[in-house]
């Protein structure tokens, strides 16, 4: 007891004479002496505690010639970690998942069909969004589905596309994937943010929002429930999948794509494990949302691609924002202000 | 067939860094790229220990196992040796490798992986043995001349030892015989521990 005392007043010495920093470092290599010292007794001949320090490579006492990230690293057990859990649960589960979600998203469309517009189309066109939100829209949603190819080739290429392309064309392959990914990314991250500045005053929550949820949108009973310009569903799409997936991929994929600002092997390996989780909860999320905005719901497509809705369209789908619209015309003066003609044909040129 | 292992002997490893000097001559690494390390336990302090770490050539390689375009091959004398043809350049090999083996050269801005780079075990690559392309890509094949790896060929101690395990094994259990101390066969848990996967003929040969 009296050594273990002496010790420590050594320690909390050195701690006062060395200064703060250095301290914990060197309290840390005591520590592990220490415990060596302590398992000799018991059983001598097991150096377990020295192994462990060698294993951790944080003893300052730790050296090499060879300059390099964590080249005093003798070892790093957390990479075996890191391999059980990406060609484990990552590989199997998250592949499982976007096939049975493109399922379930197939089935759907087989049994219900595509959503139609219940009123006639009335020919009168307005304005939902305008060319900055079409092309901050579908800057960001072609890099991210080249994003998602690419990610889905080096996750999955190897059980998927490599028995049938064979290893050399499969190499080729996964190479381009590799550099669009690493190029294509920082692109992603930089229209999210466009995006989230662009469409967040329309995507805060409003209370009529729980009705929107308690209906499921109608989803189900093929009623539409009345929404702003984004419903619930969006607005979920929209902060979930958009901003939070958005922000970790993002973040996450930093850290993996410029290995060059002397980040450690474990940190990489938990950027990358999380970096998988998140795209492929955003991948199956995104799924929904294209199926939504293609085949999914009438209309839906052409109000991105040209900008342009029917105003049947707007009143089913988004009666707040049709009724808003509309009133907000009015007390701007004149009516509704009619597209030309050329513009509703080719809307995305205007 | 010899089943071909790397065994370093703590106690007599003096840190001369020979093993890498002549890994380095042998092959004709490019700058920046370190198919072997001495690690300096305690340096400086009472009880210092010094060890040469390269590529294991694990039984159950993690290397290999997370390669998206599995480039990795394992010879029938249990050397792990990949093919940079197939090589993309992911760096996820050494996320998982617990000894820090796999190299990349940096090949254009922001830290841009090239091709793979690793201890062969001095045993080439999947070209022709000893033809030109090999050397380029891979270094040396002393194995495929009858001769053993560089590293362990130069020690001066003799403390890094390459080649059959079995036999590599003998003589250091009869060296911890005699000295009484140093029991710990440092990696050959972590490398060997695992039941071996068998050997598979080089990726490129496949297609």
């Amino acid at each position: 007891m009296q050594v273990r005392l002496r010790q420590w007043l050594m320690v909390v010495l050195t701690v006062f004479a060395c200064g703060w920093l250095p301290a914990s470092v060197l309290a840390a290599d005591n520590s592990a002496s220490q415990e060596q010292a302590a398992r000799q007794q018991t059983q001598p001949g097991n150096n377990a505690p020295v192994w462990r320090d060698v294993r951790g490579g944080d003893n300052p006492y730790q050296t090499t010639q060879v300059r390099g990230i964590e080249s005093t690293v003798l070892m790093q057990p957390a990479g075996e970690t890191w391999r059980q859990l990406r060609n484990g649960p990552i590989t199997i589960y998250g592949g499982w998942l976007i096939v049975a979600v493109m399922i379930l998203i197939g089935a759907f469309y087989a049994l219900k069909g595509p959503m139609k517009l219940h009123d006639r189309p009335t020919g009168r066109r307005m304005l939902r969004f305008g060319a900055w939100d079409r092309m901050v829209h579908w800057g960001a949603a072609i890099s991210f589905v080249l994003l998602a190819v690419t990610g889905i080739i080096i996750l999955f290429g190897k059980h998927i596309l490599l028995p049938v392309f064979g290893y050399t064309l499969f190499a080729w392959l996964a190479i381009l994937a590799k550099n669009i990914h690493n190029f294509v990314g920082p692109v992603f991250a930089f229209c999210t943010i466009l995006m989230f500045l662009t469409f967040v005053k329309d995507n805060l929550p409003k209370l009529y929002d729980i009705q929107w949820i308690a209906k499921a949108g109608g989803l189900f009973s093929g009623k539409h429930v009345p929404s702003g310009r984004f419903n619930a569903g969006e607005k979920a799409w929209f902060w979930g999948g958009v901003t939070l997936l958005g922000i970790v991929v993002s973040v996450t994929g930093f850290i993996l794509n410029f290995p060059n600002f002397e980040q450690g092997r474990e940190l990489m390996q938990q950027a990358n494990v999380i970096h998988a989780i998140a795209s492929i909860v955003f991948m199956t999320l995104s799924l929904g949302h294209i199926y939504m905005g293609t085949i999914g719901v009438e209309g839906a497509y052409e109000s991105m691609r040209t900008g342009y809705v029917d105003e049947a369209w707007a009143r089913e789908h988004h009666e707040y924002w049709y009724q808003d619209t509309v009133a907000n015309n009015k007390s701007g003066g004149g009516a509704a202000k009619p597209a030309a003609a050329s513009a509703l044909k080719e809307g995305w040129k205007a | 067939m010899a089943r071909m292992k790397f065994l370093c002997d703590a106690e007599r490893c003096i840190e001369c860094n020979g093993c890498v000097t002549a890994c380095k001559q042998e092959h004709e690494v490019p700058w920046g790229v370190n198919r072997r390390r001495v690690v300096t336990l305690n340096d400086g302090l009472p009880g210092e220990k010094s060890i040469s770490v390269a590529c294991m050539h694990c039984s159950d390689a993690p290397c290999m196992a997370v390669c998206p375009v599995d480039c990795f091959y394992k010879t029938a004398e249990g050397v792990v040796l990949h093919d940079k043809d197939l090589c993309i350049g992911c760096g996820y090999c050494f996320y998982a490798c617990p000894f820090g083996a796999p190299q990349f050269p940096q090949d254009g801005a922001f830290g841009l992986r090239g091709k793979m780079d690793k201890c062969t075990f001095c045993a080439g690559g999947p070209e022709e043995d000893n033809s030109a392309a090999e050397f380029k890509k891979y270094g040396r094949n002393r194995l495929a001349e009858g001769k053993l790896p560089a590293c362990a060929e130069m020690c001066s101690t003799k403390a890094l030892l390459g080649g059959d395990g079995d036999v590599v094994a003998d003589i250091y259990r009869n060296r911890v015989l005699k000295r009484g101390k140093g029991a710990e066969v440092w990696g050959w848990g972590t490398a060997y521990g695992k039941p071996e996967k068998s050997a598979t003929p080089p990726a490129g040969a496949k297609s």
